[in-house]
């Protein structure tokens, strides 16, 4: 069967393609169109899915959407019905959204493709999380935990799976927590309070927490209290998220923590005003990890498995995800390269495969790599266009070329194959660099990503020495493949590996495996060889605010205008040359 | 003609921070737009040159964004909704630039339009901060900065479509002036329709408000159950 799966209309558009029980592809329209967390219908990524397996819309036994939109369109209208009649300014506003398509969406899937309404089918929001997490991992049975901001009105979820021996497979979520009481809707609002981006910066307020103390950890706790059958509840009073889509908090969460941060002011961990901002990020982290410690560690009792499947945009705080791993009693945690709703879209096509049309179960090829490939001839011709020093070198001396630039401080970006799916560049889009100085977090902080200096950066590490470096507990190595756990660096390591160990000695390490990514695996190898340790710092291929590149342009193009010495795309070695080009460039061009 | 409500934006200190941050938002989102013509001209003089041009657009974004920010920093207000957006015209925050499958005549008309008619409201703008001479200078490189976008997107406009040049930089005005039509009928059909939305909230919902809340209050807090057959129906929408 031919089922292809989407996620659109909120934050983090989709699609992917699954073929007879398996991923064939799969990619965030945000890769395409080039727009950060793209929220429009993927269009551009259905097209590219469907081209890249040479099927026509026709071909297509289902179409499933991520989520159930006239539950949802009803969880927003009781909501503003709830909240009459403070809600009377985001009403027009939520009905204008919601009437203008995201209730059509079945017709808007049948107009845009031209295959009949009939084939298009629903999951439910939270089942489609379950679905990438539990069936895309290498386990036989497993509980299943999903946590996000909403889908329709679950916010997190708890279940378990089971791929049967006969080929059929069950997947049960057994109860939910409803909105409001959300704990992914908590760490945004402190997000927006903090003066980030909701839906896109929670990573920064999760890096922001390590320079903090958290001394606001009774202050978070009055918003947040537990029930007495183990979940949890928001108190309503503390947030505006309810009522208007101006402000997610209220007048009473200012009198609790204070002034909130403007957006455009500067964090400096030197005053005390950034101290409190820290102070109150580590606070909200260190609540949000409890919770769900509590509710894993329940689960764990309950359901007497030993393998946990987490899913949902909070399967991204890689804190939690390894207190999770340390403390609930599982012995392995899997969470997947897209736990968000980009990877709905393929744990809608999963669920609907397994569950809806009862086909026989399949192992999922356990990598992130479903995008675009990456093509090298294309990087050559336009960096030999631009005068750029351009070399295609076989795969061995590559290696080696690329390894010493590393080695002598320089800073490369690295495209292999196809693209990852998900938000973290786990070697096929990664810029990589030598991880010994501060004066390279710096510098990658400054002149390459242009983002906040308290930033942290990520090292990928072969899985046989990872334990050398760093502090990995059993289930470590598994957490860390895609980058989904952070755990401390050993402290003898802790000065020569300074550029990826963070303020609290902590980092959040890639595993690497040689069969998932053989080129950067046998890169770290030769890396090794020349300073000793196999370890580079491995950050995403992007400057702020734009997509993880895709092609070879957008690699290039990233290339030429940021601190970047270096790009590769196998078989092409590209060296900068001076940008003393421009000027002349402008002057001739003017 | 827009000068009185230049001065009034202007000669106010929350409203030039609010203004300067919206630029620095229109120029990056800009300098993004000319970067993916970058990514997908065929041409190399083209892709060059644009790559050059979004640097400049990133870099004015900066440029406004440290500046609002440094103002900012000197008061004490918050700033909330009413004027994040842009209220007036300003680079190029008017006009939904599509770069993917657009031609290269065609983007290069419009951005030269765009570039000559933000070129001018810049002008205006430095007359207005003679008395913020940090702000002013930030204006005046960006203005030598416009001179050159405007230059080499004609020049090249010109290179590329030699025999219907000027008729495609007519084509871009007028397809700049449909823009902002749509624009301001979009904007008066919202309007239209949160008040609409607006008197139905009001007239309307009041008696299912009750019955919501009421219902509300009956709801326990903690776990619910996931009914089984919600689960296994893949036509619903509910």
């Amino acid at each position: 069967m031919k089922i292809l799966g989407i996620s659109a209309h909120y934050h983090d558009s989709a699609a992917a393609l699954v073929v007879d029980g398996a991923p064939a592809c799969a990619v965030q329209e945000e890769r395409l169109s080039r727009h950060k967390n793209d929220a429009g219908f993927p269009i551009g990524a259905i097209e590219w899915c469907l081209d890249q397996a040479g099927l026509a819309p026709a071909d297509l036994d289902a179409v499933v959407f991520y989520e159930r939109s006239m539950l949802k369109f009803d969880r927003i209208l009781t909501c503003a019905l709830r909240a009459f009649p403070r809600s009377w300014r985001s009403f027009p506003q939520a009905m204008k959204n919601s009437l203008g398509d995201k209730v059509w969406v079945r017709g808007i899937i049948s107009s845009y493709l031209g295959v009949p309404r009939r084939k298009i089918l629903c999951t439910d929001h939270h089942a489609a999380h379950a679905a990438a997490s539990f069936l895309a991992a290498p386990t036989r049975r497993a509980a299943i935990l999903t946590a996000d901001g909403v889908g329709e009105w679950a916010t997190l979820t708890v279940g378990h799976g089971e791929r049967r021996p006969d080929g059929t497979t069950n997947l049960t979520l057994l109860r939910e927590i409803r909105y409001p009481h959300s704990l992914g809707l908590l760490y945004s609002t402190f997000t927006a309070y903090l003066g980030f981006k909701v839906n896109e910066d929670e990573y920064k307020v999760m890096g922001l927490a390590a320079y903090g103390r958290p001394t606001m950890v009774d202050r978070v706790r009055t918003l947040v209290r537990g029930t007495p059958d183990g979940a949890f509840a928001l108190a309503p009073e503390f947030f505006e998220y309810q009522t208007t889509a101006a402000r997610s908090y209220s007048s009473r969460f200012i009198d609790l923590f204070g002034a909130p941060r403007h957006p455009h002011e500067p964090i400096d961990l030197e005053t005390d005003e950034g101290r409190r901002f820290a102070d109150c990020a580590a606070s909200v982290q260190q609540v949000l990890e409890d919770r769900l410690v509590d509710i894993a560690r329940a689960l764990h009792q309950e359901s007497g498995l030993s393998d946990l499947c987490l899913g949902g945009g909070v399967a991204l705080n890689c804190l939690a995800n390894a207190r999770i791993l340390a403390e609930s009693g599982f012995a392995r945690v899997f969470v997947p390269p897209a736990p968000g709703d980009a990877g709905c879209a393929l744990g809608a096509a999963l669920y609907a495969d397994r569950v809806y049309f009862h086909n026989p179960d399949r192992d999922v090829p356990d990598h992130p790599f479903w995008g675009p490939p990456v093509d090298a001839r294309e990087l050559a011709r336009a960096a030999r266009e631009d005068g750029q020093a351009v070399e295609e070198l076989d795969d061995a001396t590559l290696i080696e070329r690329a390894a010493d630039e590393l080695a002598a401080g320089r800073i490369v970006g690295w495209m292999d194959g196809a693209c990852e799916f998900g938000p973290r560049a786990l070697g096929h889009r990664s810029i990589l660099a030598a991880p010994h100085a501060r004066e390279m977090r710096d510098r990658l902080n400054r002149d390459v990503k242009y983002r906040e200096e308290f930033r942290p950066f990520a090292p990928v590490v072969p899985i046989d020495v990872a334990d050398r470096y760093f502090d990995l507990p059993p289930g470590g190595p598994r957490l860390a493949r895609f980058m989904s756990g952070v755990f401390p660096v050993r402290p003898e390591w802790r000065d020569r590996l300074a550029a990826i160990t963070h303020v609290d000695g902590s980092a959040r390490a890639q595993v690497l495996e040689r069969e998932m990514a053989p080129r950067l695996y046998a890169l770290l190898e030769a890396f090794g060889r020349r300073g000793g340790i196999p370890i580079l710092l491995n950050t995403s291929f992007n400057t702020a605010g734009e997509p993880i590149v895709c092609r070879a342009l957008e690699g290039y193009s990233t290339f030429r205008r940021c601190g970047l010495d270096a790009l590769v795309a196998a078989p092409v070695f590209v060296t900068k040359r001076g940008s003393s080009r421009m000027k002349p460039l402008k002057e001739e061009a003017a | 003609m827009l000068r009185p409500i230049h001065r009034w934006v202007w000669g106010d200190a929350d409203r030039r921070i609010r203004k300067l941050l919206a630029f620095a938002e229109v120029e990056s989102n800009g300098g993004r737009d000319i970067l993916r013509a970058a990514e997908v001209t065929p041409d190399p003089l083209l892709r060059r040159l644009y790559l050059a041009h979004a640097i400049d657009e990133l870099h004015h974004g900066d440029l406004f964004r440290e500046r609002g920010a440094a103002l900012l920093r000197t008061r004490s207000m918050r700033l909330h909704g009413l004027f994040n957006g842009s209220p007036l015209p300003g680079g190029h925050g008017l006009d939904d630039l599509q770069i993917d499958g657009e031609p290269d005549h065609r983007l290069l008309a419009f951005l030269h339009v765009a570039e000559k008619a933000a070129a001018g409201r810049f002008t205006i703008y430095r007359q207005l901060v003679d008395d913020d001479p940090q702000t002013r200078a930030i204006f005046e490189e960006i203005l030598r900065d416009e001179v050159f976008h405007m230059n080499y997107t004609y020049t090249q406009l010109s290179r590329v479509s030699p025999q219907s040049y000027r008729r495609e930089v007519w084509r871009a005005r007028a397809s700049r002036l449909w823009k902002r039509y749509l624009r301001v009928a979009v904007a008066i059909a919202n309007l239209l329709g949160a008040i609409v939305l607006t008197i139905i909230y009001f007239v309307l919902l009041p008696p299912f408000a009750w019955f919501a809340r009421r219902a509300e209050r009956r709801e326990s807090l903690g776990w619910h159950p996931i009914a089984r057959d919600r689960r296994e129906s893949g036509a619903s929408q509910y």
